[in-house]
């Protein structure tokens, strides 16, 4: 599905990735893990189009297509969604309104009609319920007022709205609680199928025992060092990230 | 006519209007002499004038005018009217009053008629009370040469709203409408302003309106301008408040050339509310100045003032907001507020509040904001698929949403937010 090689990237003339090799293929979970500032949000944003972030190496192929050539929404409509860290307010755009037109513009470029309102709540209705989301806040601001856990809940109701074909979550689990988190992996797993593919970009291995990965990664340094299976993430977990330093240090 | 203490360009401006109005002079002459006095020594503003710092007026002041009464025009009313609204109309063409084309009331409640059907103590009650109206050159001006004026008294609580359609066409005209708005004791009343201009070309419209809102009566006036090229305007509303009165005056500007509106409250009665709400879009190089006063003159009032516009291309927005809160003035909140979005480099935006208060146990804060749009918010909604376009089209509409939102007429609230583009 997506396929990254030796991908570099800076900002401000300090370069975050340093040659990111990565191979996800439809109806897999990938997890990437990391100690802070070894640039696992540089790359998903870097992935979702942020122009902040100069490209100066590499390649992205996306679905046999050049990503790198498309812009945000481009690549959003195509199919990549990113479940933001820090899911931004911004008052006096209501949810519904915006959704909706996120997914009447998606529609209109592929030549599609556009959703019937009729269709639109009955889809909102659905997928709210998968992440236990209050409909009443669906009618506010976006994110405007919503706790911590509203705002990683509605990350997750918008991918099942938009249904995308790679989900990339930059740490969807950091700040939730344990009945929260239990909630967006359900979400997430019930969205997973056959032809779809899921970046889950975690801090904490705890994620990963609801959100099973097919494949862990280790990013250090603007490199993936290490990749292995779930084991890996579990060894993380019991001796932190000191070990991987010293291999790739030594 | 001419005076020594003026210069000879403002004489010149001043009496080339004096000779072409002759035929429109009246029986109305004993009531423009307030303003031929104060124009013997008033100036064109000029920059180094405080009040007129942002705004240069020698595109108006550089061409010699004339009126011009059109008395049977062309107009299309059904541009300006509100979609499922039912309201009574005036319209005034090049600011003369269109009895054929108005549709007036037939009741007790509201009575609208033209300077000429009023008695002269109507006329001398109200006309150019508030001195406001002869204090800068432009008002003094429309004080002593207007064209023709309209006065509205609601007696009660009118059934439907007014709409006042101003309409302009010509080349090198002066428009100088005259209206005087009264609510008397427990009135309730909104007027609905909407303007039109046709095939205009250097002109100058120059109105203005004087409110006085009786006791306990409530009067709201929505200035909608939304102009096509080639017209300059000075857009100036006095309002005086009795006690437990409410005055809210709505400002919304899309499109003008060069556009400067005065808006002055005068709040002389205890417990009484001061509104006074705008949004503006200058774009290319619109020029669009907002300029008000709210003067606390008594205790117990409340006024809130938020004004909020996005500056685009190589426009000028300018908001100058003045609140006093006199020495007995006690226990009055007033809130004024601007925000601005600069969407361009090029942009420009002018943005003083300012508050002066000689009491003590008073609350009222005031602030201005002008910055971009939010990038961040921008990639937020890119990252979910809309364009770039759409996504700052609708933070657009949340910017400024926050004051059409103020409306109190649904129907009008709809065509406001249509004309911003944000239904």
């Amino acid at each position: 599905m997506i396929s990254i090689k030796n991908l570099h990237a800076s900002i401000d003339g300090k370069e975050i990735l340093k040659g990111i090799n990565l191979e996800v293929k439809a109806g897999e979970v990938h997890a990437i893990m990391g100690p802070n500032g070894s640039g696992k949000s540089t790359l998903s944003s870097v992935l979702a189009g942020n122009e902040d972030y100069e490209i100066t190496e590499g390649s992205v192929d996306f679905l046999g297509e050049d990503l790198l050539e498309f812009s945000t929404e481009e690549r959003a409509r195509m199919g990549i969604f990113l479940a933001f860290q820090y899911p931004i307010e911004i008052p006096g755009v209501s949810n519904m309104n915006f959704l909706r037109t996120a997914i009447n513009e998606t529609r209109e470029s592929r030549g599609e009609e556009s959703i019937a309102a009729k269709e639109f709540l009955a889809m909102v209705k659905e997928k709210s319920a998968l992440v236990e989301l209050d409909q009443s806040l669906l009618k506010r601001y976006v994110n405007e007022g919503f706790s911590g856990g509203e705002k990683k809940r509605n990350e997750i109701f918008q991918m099942a709205m938009l249904e995308p074909k790679l989900a990339i979550l930059d740490e969807t689990d950091s700040g939730l609680d344990i009945d929260a988190l239990k909630i967006v992996s359900h979400g997430v797993n019930t969205l997973k199928n056959k032809d779809n593919a899921t970046v889950v970009i975690t801090h904490y291995q705890r994620l990963l025992d609801y959100i099973v990965p097919d494949f862990v990664h280790v990013l250090y340094k603007g490199k993936i060092v290490k990749s292995g299976t779930k084991e890996l993430a579990l060894e993380l977990e019991e001796k932190g990230y000191d070990w991987i330093k010293e291999e790739v240090n030594a | 006519m001419s005076s020594t203490l003026t210069t000879n360009k403002t004489q010149d401006f001043v009496s080339n209007i004096a000779e072409n109005k002759l035929s429109l002079w009246n029986e109305l002459t004993a009531i423009r002499e307030s303003g031929l006095k104060a124009l013997s020594h008033l100036e064109f503003p000029t920059t180094r004038d405080e009040y007129w710092k942002y705004s240069r007026t020698t595109k108006i002041t550089k061409n010699e005018y004339q009126f011009k009464p059109i008395p049977t025009p062309s107009i299309n009313l059904s541009q300006v009217r509100i979609a499922g609204l039912d309201t009574y109309e005036i319209v005034m063409v090049n600011g003369f009053f269109n009895e054929e084309l108005s549709s007036l009331p037939k009741n007790d409640v509201l009575e609208i008629k033209s300077f000429e059907e009023c008695t002269t103590e109507e006329l001398t009650s109200y006309f150019s009370k508030n001195l406001d109206t002869i204090s800068n050159f432009f008002s003094a001006l429309n004080t002593a040469y207007f064209s023709e004026g309209i006065m509205i008294i609601a007696k009660g609580v009118s059934d439907k709203p007014v709409h006042l359609i101003q309409y302009s066409e010509g080349d090198k005209v002066i428009s100088q409408p005259r209206n005087l708005f009264v609510t008397q004791k427990n009135a309730e009343l909104s007027i609905i302003k909407s303007s039109m201009n046709h095939n205009t070309f250097n002109f100058f419209y120059n109105s203005v309106n004087e409110f006085f809102i009786g006791e306990n009566s409530h009067l709201h006036y929505y200035n909608l301008q939304n102009y096509n090229q080639g017209i300059q305007v000075i857009s100036t509303n006095v309002a005086t408040q009795e006690k437990n009165s409410t005055f809210s005056a709505y400002n919304y500007t899309l499109n003008g050339d060069w556009i400067r509106n005065n808006t002055n409250v005068f709040v002389k009665g205890e417990h009484c509310e001061s509104n006074l709400y705008g949004a503006y879009q200058p774009k290319e190089k619109q020029h669009i100045d907002n300029h008000t006063i709210i003067d606390h003159i008594m205790p117990n009032c409340e006024s809130n003032e938020h004004y909020k516009g996005t500056v685009t291309d190589k426009a000028t927005g300018v908001f100058n907001g003045k609140v006093f809160v006199r020495k007995d003035a006690q226990k009055i909140n007033a809130f004024q507020s601007n925000n601005n979005i600069l969407l361009s480099n090029d942009a420009t935006m002018n943005s003083k509040p300012e508050l002066e208060i000689y009491a003590d146990d008073v609350k009222c804060s005031h602030g201005s904001t002008s910055g971009q749009l939010d990038e961040e918010a921008v990639f937020y909604l890119q990252s979910r698929g809309l364009s770039k376009d759409s996504a700052t089209a609708l933070l657009i509409g949340a910017f400024l949403g926050e004051v059409v939102e103020k409306i109190r007429i649904p129907e009008l609230k709809e065509k406001v937010l249509e004309m911003y583009g944000m239904e």
